[in-house]
């Protein structure tokens, strides 16, 4: 690992490095959050492992997308104000512009009748994909014993309400938040998940 | 084709409400579909487009807002999903204790129960309507593959979507 920063780092650098990040990391959460480590810690020492983990850890307590968390996290070590804007640029920007041309090459082949045969299969998939998320993330986030319990039961109320009520998602999201001001109190934030819950 | 402000909005709510990329689901899910500006299926089609593409699990939020309202759509997701996450800077520099106080643990504890619970009702509802012929065994089967292989994590999410497609083009034609 190479030695931590002097000063604040170049933005040019930085933004090189949030673009090697956006561009190269199939998949989602688990390769972005190696590619970060590889370019922010282990090539360039901008970082050390601890801060880079103790901003991992913070960015989990986030609304949104953890990772852009993470880039603005980094960001302001980094370069400050502007490192924010240059991280989570670098990082989204590129990816956006691949996710939209990916999209539309989709959209042009949306009416084919093969198309249509193949996301007979993706559909299924990925609804089994995004349960399995929902799984991994109670999995990091119920606790042991009879707090579990209590923990699991939010989970069944708010599965039973999307299912079998026409309560919004938010107004459900909102409540379970503030009820747990109050009845899930016991410990400290849940900063442990792994990165494919994000 | 939508108009981007009110697309904004909803993308701007749906991700100050989750938390995670996938957290946004359920909100973006009701929005959208209540207001007629995606189908279930361009949410599946978004998703699977996500985990083809580059950067973080949330960029199906931008394929969404381009099925939703074309390249403004797209900017529109992009921006609306990227302000909410950056509270965080402010926050770990003014009011660091307080992201770790009890108070701030059991709510970030309950939003994370709700959304699990609520992604994993999601997994049930675009399971449900699978075409004109109905749900079929093969449909059930794929799903609960893709769930177990998801939990064990050892295949990569693209290649379980190319065995999706490939799955659907042998059996669902």
């Amino acid at each position: 690992m190479a030695n931590a920063p002097s000063g604040p780092v170049r933005l040019g650098d930085l933004a090189r490095a949030w673009i090697a990040v956006g561009t190269q990391s199939i998949g989602g959460a688990s390769s972005t959050v190696y590619l970060m480590r590889l370019r922010l810690v282990e090539r360039t020492g901008w970082l050390t492992r601890r801060e880079f983990m103790e901003s991992y850890s913070l960015s989990q307590l986030s609304p949104g997308i953890h990772l852009v968390a993470l880039a603005g996290l980094i960001g302001h070590r980094l370069a400050g104000i502007r490192g924010v804007g240059v991280s989570v640029a670098g990082m989204m920007v590129p990816a956006a512009i691949i996710t939209v041309a990916l999209s539309a090459a989709l959209s042009g082949a949306a009416g084919h009748p093969l198309t249509g045969a193949a996301f007979a299969g993706i559909g299924p998939v990925t609804a089994g994909m995004t349960a399995g998320l929902a799984v991994i993330s109670a999995r990091g986030t119920v606790r042991r014993g009879a707090r579990g319990a209590l923990d699991v039961a939010v989970i069944a109320l708010a599965f039973l309400a999307f299912v079998g009520t026409a309560i919004s998602p938010a107004v459900v999201i909102i409540a379970f938040g503030l009820a747990g001001i109050v009845a899930l109190r016991h410990d400290r934030p849940e900063t442990g998940r792994g990165p494919e819950s994000e | 084709m939508s108009d981007p402000l009110a697309l904004f909005v909803i993308f701007l709510k749906a991700a100050a409400l989750g938390m995670g990329g996938y957290g946004s689901l359920p909100v973006l899910r009701e929005d959208l579909l209540l207001t007629g500006l995606a189908t279930d299926e361009q949410l599946v089609q978004a998703l699977a487009v996500g985990r083809f593409s580059t950067g973080p699990n949330g960029t199906y939020i931008v394929s969404l807002g381009y099925f939703a309202g074309g390249i403004g759509g797209a900017v529109a997701a992009l921006v609306a999903s990227c302000l909410p996450p950056l509270v965080m800077v402010p926050l770990v520099a003014f009011a660091r204790g307080r992201l770790l106080s009890p108070g701030f643990a059991g709510f970030s504890r309950g939003v994370l129960l709700a959304i699990s619970g609520l992604l994993l009702a999601f997994g049930v509802a675009i399971l449900a309507p699978q075409g004109p012929g109905g749900l079929a065994w093969w449909h059930i089967a794929l799903a609960i593959g893709a769930l177990a292989v998801t939990i064990q994590g050892r295949i990569h999410p693209a290649l379980l979507i190319g065995l999706g497609a490939a799955a659907g083009l042998v059996l669902g034609r």
